[in-house]
């Protein structure tokens, strides 16, 4: 049955004021689904609640929660119907595969369906056209896909899509206009330009452009010409198809047609349907409308043509003031008077000092309401706020090259955080920048004061899991299982506070010179949380650190410029949120890592501490060197080289225990250690970022390392051990230690293959040597790790020998002279490692200062203290992005073994 | 993504049980093509094109040979012959040998979804083997038919009545053709033309239609075109490493349709939005190296991955980058520009800086945050930058960024290079 007899099809909408009424009663498919997850409550609230359900299957029983009241859900139309819901207008936000079944669906089980809007884009041609025939059959109107729905502004109603984005009423302005575009999001832009010229809308149609458009321009035309609301029309069409050919109009129309460069591409960009064949591209459809509409060119405003009928514009900033020209002819004002223009206004913009033609140095203008106030208030916001995802397997913070096996830690690679002493590196995995020495000096007062342990039940625990034959990871655990949120609380409101006074301050850096802070004014709340009534011997330990090392902090004279005394929760806030001041107010860092660096070197602090029995905590001194000295002298890598070797170090030895702590920070995100400490963020749920434990989660770290991750650089010690035990060598550092290196690779070459052919003939697999070859730097005639090498140049450069390290170059060659290997090949990093730990042990293992079991207990500490740089990166990094539980696998990718 | 000629034709014809001339491909031994040209008289030499190129015959490459010497010579010919239609050129790869069919008639058969009748059309002639275009209005009839019930013989019958065509090619016509609606229809095509289809008496006293050239054009959003199996290397001609990694993407969630406009352009205009699309990129012209539609509220990680892919191949040349869009109305601001913002600062910290200028026009939910964020990043990049909201018309915000790639052209670039010490 047609519905009209102008056309040869259904067309059952007679007047634009039919498509969407307040009458209209709404049911939409996949209502749960993300897009209508957003679009569908502004929908629904916008049109005073016009949806009375929608299906999701399987979903039955929920609601999608509206500003105008929940709207129910069932699992498809039948169970909605049945529950006793009407509707007429069915929208569809199904995926493409299931749309064309979704409409049979809503035409099928619903009587009094009149009316379907379908939003996929993407929908096959195939599904069209028997979308197409079906609601021909059955007298429905169809609007899309591909488009973005229809509203009214005159009845308050959009249904469908999003067109007026999340604030409806500010573009869809009641006037006198009727849209129709095939962009959705031009329907909503011009909407928006027409009130530049003082006019508002009746109905806004977005047509969608794919091949088949369901409401095309014949249909709105017709409807338009009936609308007693709309005194005019504002077109925007694309090339492809003959929608336009014939149309005909009897109230003024603007036009605007745009493609003609399309005619260059042999397949369609975004609209699927906007791709000409022959005699419909843009130029075609210009010339079509220029005949409708009775003009003999394109208008411009320096050739403003227009007749009564309307004009062709290809440009949509033009549409306004054509329109305004031709209803100038019919004797038709605007509906109210222009609002703002449509000039250049730059709300955001830099030179960055360099000189500009005035054409593009535009000044800046205040962005107009709400968005001025909106952005004053996102302006005072300080730090920055990361999007949340899933974080599995994933690290912002770490990553490492597949090619060259080379991490790097916050863009940094660990061959450079190899150069770099233990305070920058961690605050590189922190902060995402290296110290400066200000920084540096400021890291230190408060990491030195904190790794004495003294009284503290952290060391306690530590002892007593030292007692119990822990690995040295589980001693720390458990020291690290005492610095628990309210042992850091004060420090972490202290740095929240500081940066709720400084904040808008504008200062800029840490450590700026001079600033004024006479205008900060703390309250009582605030005063409580910075000083207290009595002097706090660690609090004044700290600032004669600061002082004695002549670092500069505003907020340490800031705490100093108070009355009372700093307490040493302020002051460790007042140290780390100087460092990190720029970055923060850079937006490089959140505001969370900022309030939680105290934690962070607490721990920091606590884990070298306590890697030291109790007994060396003294309440003066700590490994027997005074606090006094070590608080206004020592690097944190200096105190974990006392800790770790109980002595002192010299700059000669420093220089390779700095490069060992660089070099281990990190293996990238898929290493045991990383995964343990996102675990444990994970099911803290970082979605809730103040509740996560970082000292758990650096116990995630530290229970995820072991004797096979991260003992195992005992190994090669080992090796090395069994190598020299025979030797008299008393310094490896000794270029003159008249060893013959090839001699001892060829005789271990020489016995090893003989060990590997006893081994194969009686069916044994053949040990492998640690510290050579890698499973990515081999096959080449000469295999190199290229971190091996690096590091080799560094040393040589250095004029620094280490035997260990040129006794592994001499055994690979000596292994290939002897025909064991096929190639020579690399040494590898973990080489690298154990000859760099030996060199440093060795005096004291020779001595019988080290037992063996010691020597283990140190190579496992030290790559402990490395890890625990890059784990603090993933934390950190996982508590601002990741989301709760989201390093859990799904059942499904699980399985069983038997 | 079109398929022209018989070497695939026929195999797709073969699966409806449609009667085809016989074919060889470029791989035929020289004892084939003889056995060939003995068996059906004559052979067609035909240049093998990947995707839709028409007037092939026009251009003279089309050979024909009644022996061995001459079909090779057509070969040699025509392996690796250039042939230009329009804006599109193609380059042979191959011939195939197609076996002369004898016939009193030629038809013209195609059907595509027409807009005018939006339906499936039949569009048919018995003065085939020439150009369509060129014939009479009487002498060609369109018939839209039910996509439901698909291309029946009545239907065939019917407009070859009206045609007056010729009794004897009526009833083979009316039991072959509605074959092809399954062809069509249940593999994902969106035209498919046979011309001509020569109606050859195989058996004395009926006539059979054979297809002689075979065109089709298929639905890239259809995942039936699946079902052929047909190799992806067909259809990949059509895109540049660029496109086909965007490609990957492609889901329905948000828009990644991108096409390459000028390799050596120097402005890259991330745009939002099919309208746009049109608009910018008709106002870029050659100043834009791609034309793309990324709006449909992509989300973070999708945004920030077409993103990463378009600065890989062309930052490194771009003077300005032009993020574009009107008011978007789902597409979330603060999502895409985090995306995208992020995406520049990874690629400023893995290949260290290069000199951009930075244009932004946009409107939509979240706009303030969205501004702000990629505010932020250009601000931490020291890049020069003016961001317009969406009361700035979005072709003067276009005019902008064409000013700002001429000033970088004009020695901006240099500067600019040299404040962030790096080679313009």
């Amino acid at each position: 049955m047609l519905a009209n007899e102008k056309f040869k099809y259904f067309v059952g909408i007679n007047s634009l004021a039919e498509i969407a009424t307040c009458k209209d009663r709404v049911c939409v498919l996949n209502i749960l689904g993300n897009e209508s997850r957003g679009v569908t409550p502004v929908s629904h609230a916008y049109s005073g609640g016009n949806v009375v359900f929608g299906t999701s299957p399987g979903r039955g029983g929920e609601v999608l929660e509206t500003a105008a009241g929940p709207v129910p859900v069932y699992n498809n139309v039948r169970e909605g119907l049945d529950a006793g819901h009407k509707f007429n207008v069915g929208v569809v936000y199904l995926p493409p595969a299931a749309v064309r079944d979704g409409v049979f669906e809503l035409i099928r089980v619903n009587r009094d369906i009149e009316k379907v809007v379908v939003l996929t884009e993407k929908v096959s041609v195939h599904d069209a056209r028997e979308i197409r025939a079906l609601a021909q059959q059955r007298s429905v109107d169809l609007f899309g896909a591909n488009c973005l729905g229809v509203a009214d502004a005159w009845n308050h109603i959009r249904i469908g899509g999003a067109l007026g984005g999340d604030k409806p009423e500010e573009s869809l302005r009641r006037g006198s206009v009727a849209i129709y575009s095939n962009s959705g999001n031009f329907t909503t832009t011009m909407a928006t330009y027409l009130t530049a010229g003082g006019w508002g809308t009746t109905t806004s149609i977005s047509s969608g452009k794919d091949l088949y458009i369901h409401f095309a321009p014949a249909e709105f035309a017709h409807a338009f010409d009936n609308d007693a609301r709309s005194k005019a029309a504002v077109m925007y069409i694309e090339p492809g198809g003959y929608y336009e050919q014939d149309l005909e109009f009897r109230k003024p129309v603007i036009a605007c047609v745009v493609g003609r460069w399309k005619a260059k591409l042999t397949r369609a960009v975004g609209h699927a349907g906007a791709i000409a064949g022959s005699g419909d591209g843009a130029e075609a459809k210009e010339k079509w409308f220029q005949r409708i509409l009775k003009v003999k060119g394109i208008y411009s405003p320096e050739n403003p043509i227009v007749s009564q009928a309307g004009a062709v514009v290809t440009n949509i900033a033009h549409i306004p003031a054509a329109l305004t020209a031709v209803m100038k002819l019919n004797g038709v004002e605007p509906d109210f008077p222009p609002e703002g223009d449509l000039t250049l206004k730059p709300w955001f913009g830099d030179n960055q000092g360099l000189p500009m033609p005035p054409e593009l140095d535009l000044p800046l203008v205040e962005p107009f309401q709400p968005y001025k106030d909106q952005i004053a208030e996102l302006t005072r916001q300080v730090g920055a706020v990361f999007p949340r995802e899933s974080m599995k397997d994933r690290s912002g913070s770490s990553i490492m090259d597949p090619k060259t096996q080379v991490t790097r830690v916050s863009g940094v690679s660990i061959l450079d955080t190899a150069k770099y002493p233990l305070a920058s590196n961690y605050m590189l995995a922190l902060i995402h920048e290296i110290n400066d020495d200000n920084d540096h000096a400021l890291f230190n007062c408060s990491v030195t004061v904190d790794v004495n342990l003294h009284g503290d039940p952290a060391i306690m625990a530590a002892d007593a899991a030292r007692e119990a034959g822990n690995a040295p990871n589980t001693v720390l655990a458990a020291a690290c299982a005492v610095i628990g949120p309210r042992r850091v609380a004060g420090a972490c409101q202290a740095a929240g506070v500081l940066i709720d006074l400084f904040g808008h301050s504008g200062l800029q850096s840490g450590d700026q010179a001079d600033f004024d802070f006479s205008a900060i004014k703390a309250d009582a709340a605030q005063l409580a949380c910075l000083v207290g009534s009595t002097a706090d011997p660690r609090a004044q330990a700290m600032l004669h650190g600061v002082e004695a090392r002549g670092a500069r902090s505003v907020f340490v004279d800031y705490l100093r410029s108070l009355d009372g005394h700093p307490s040493a929760d302020a002051v460790r806030a007042a140290i780390t949120t100087s460092i990190c001041w720029s970055a923060l107010m850079r937006k490089k860092i959140s505001r969370i890592t900022a309030r939680n660096l105290p934690w962070y070197l607490r721990l920091a602090a606590t884990i070298i501490g306590a890697s030291v029995p109790g007994a060396q905590h003294k309440a003066d001194s700590f490994c027997g060197v005074p606090t006094r000295e070590l608080v206004s002298q020592s690097s944190a890598t200096e105190i974990a080289y006392l800790a770790l070797l109980g002595e002192k170090p010299t700059p000669e030895n420093l220089f390779p225990f700095r490069v060992l702590l660089g070099l281990i920070i990190s293996n990238g995100v898929g290493t045991i250690s990383a995964q343990g400490c996102k675990g444990a963020v994970s099911a803290d749920g970082p979605e809730s970022p103040e509740r996560v434990q970082i000292n758990k989660a650096m116990i995630g770290f530290l229970t995820h390392t072991g004797f096979a991750h991260g003992g195992n650089g005992f190994e090669g010690i080992q090796f090395l051990i069994e190598q020299f035990t025979d030797s008299d060598l008393k310094d490896a550092g000794d270029p003159k230690h008249g060893l013959d290196l090839a001699g001892m690779g060829s005789r271990f070459a020489l016995a090893f293959a003989a060990e590997k052919k006893a081994r194969k003939g009686v069916g044994e697999g053949v040990r492998a040597i640690p510290g050579i070859n890698h499973p990515v730097f081999k096959g080449q005639l000469v295999n190199k790790d290229p971190r091996e090498v690096y590091l080799s140049h560094l040393f040589k450069e250095r004029g620094e020998t280490n035997v260990f390290h040129d006794f592994y170059s001499a055994l690979v060659q000596a292994l290939y002279d002897n025909g064991v290997t096929a190639n020579v090949f690399c040494v590898n990093i973990d080489a690298v490692i154990a000859a760099l730990l030996l060199k440093l042990l060795w005096p004291r293992y020779r001595s019988g200062a080290f037992s063996e079991e010691a020597l283990e207990t140190a190579a496992f500490t030290a790559f402990l203290f490395g890890r625990m740089v890059g784990c603090a990166g993933e934390i950190d990094d996982h508590l601002n992005r990741g989301r709760n539980m989201d390093t859990r696998t799904p059942a499904s990718q699980c399985s069983h073994v038997s | 993504m079109q398929l022209t000629g018989m070497l695939y034709g026929a195999k797709l014809l073969k699966m409806v049980d449609f009667p085809t001339s016989e074919i060889l491909g470029p791989e035929a031994s020289e004892h084939e093509i003889k056995a060939l040209i003995a068996k059906c008289g004559e052979v067609f030499v035909k240049p093998i094109f990947r995707g839709g190129i028409g007037k092939k015959g026009k251009a003279g490459l089309l050979g024909r040979a009644a022996d061995l010497k001459t079909a090779l010579k057509e070969k040699e010919r025509l392996y690796f012959v250039e042939h230009r239609h329009g804006n599109v050129v193609a380059k042979s790869q191959g011939v195939t040998f197609e076996g002369a069919v004898p016939a009193e008639h030629e038809v013209y058969v195609s059907i595509a979804d027409s807009t005018r009748y939006r339906a499936p059309t039949l569009t048919i002639t018995h003065h085939g083997g020439m150009d369509i275009e060129e014939l009479p209005k009487d002498q060609i009839v369109e018939v839209p038919f039910d996509p439901l019930t698909g291309l029946k013989s009545f239907v065939i019958t019917n407009a070859l009545s009206d045609l007056k065509a010729p009794r004897e090619i009526i009833s083979p016509l009316a039991q072959n053709l509605p074959k092809l609606w399954d062809l069509f229809h249940h593999n994902g095509m969106t035209t498919l033309e046979l011309n001509p289809i020569r109606m050859s008496q195989t058996r004395p006293g009926s006539l059979t239609p054979i297809a002689c050239d075979f065109k089709c054009g298929f639905d890239r959003d259809d995942p039936r075109v699946r079902r052929l199996n047909l190799p992806n290397e067909l259809f990949a001609v059509d895109y540049s490493d660029f496109e086909q990694e965007i490609n990957q993407l492609r889901t329905y969630q948000g828009q990644s349709d991108v096409g390459v406009i000028n390799a050596n352009g120097t402005i890259l205009a991330p745009t939002f939005g099919g309208g746009a699309n049109s608009l910018v990129t008709e106002f870029l012209g050659d100043d834009a190296i791609i034309s793309s539609d990324f709006g449909g509220n992509p989300p973070y990680e999708k945004m920030r991955q077409v993103m990463r892919i378009c600065l890989k191949h062309w930052l490194k040349q771009t003077n300005v980058l032009f993020v574009i869009g009107g008011k978007a109305n789902n597409t979330d601001i603060f999502v895409t520009f985090r995306a995208m913002a992020d995406a520049l600062r990874e690629y400023f910290s893995e290949r260290g800086p290069t000199p951009v200028y930075v244009v932004i026009g946009r409107g939509g939910p979240n706009l303030s945050r969205g501004l702000l964020a990629f505010k932020d990043v250009v601000d931490s990049l020291g890049l020069p930058y003016r961001i317009f909201a969406y009361d700035s018309a979005m072709t003067d915000v276009v005019r902008y960024a064409q000013a700002a790639d001429r000033w970088m052209k004009a020695g901006g670039r240099q500067m600019l290079a040299e404040k962030l010490g790096v080679a313009a």
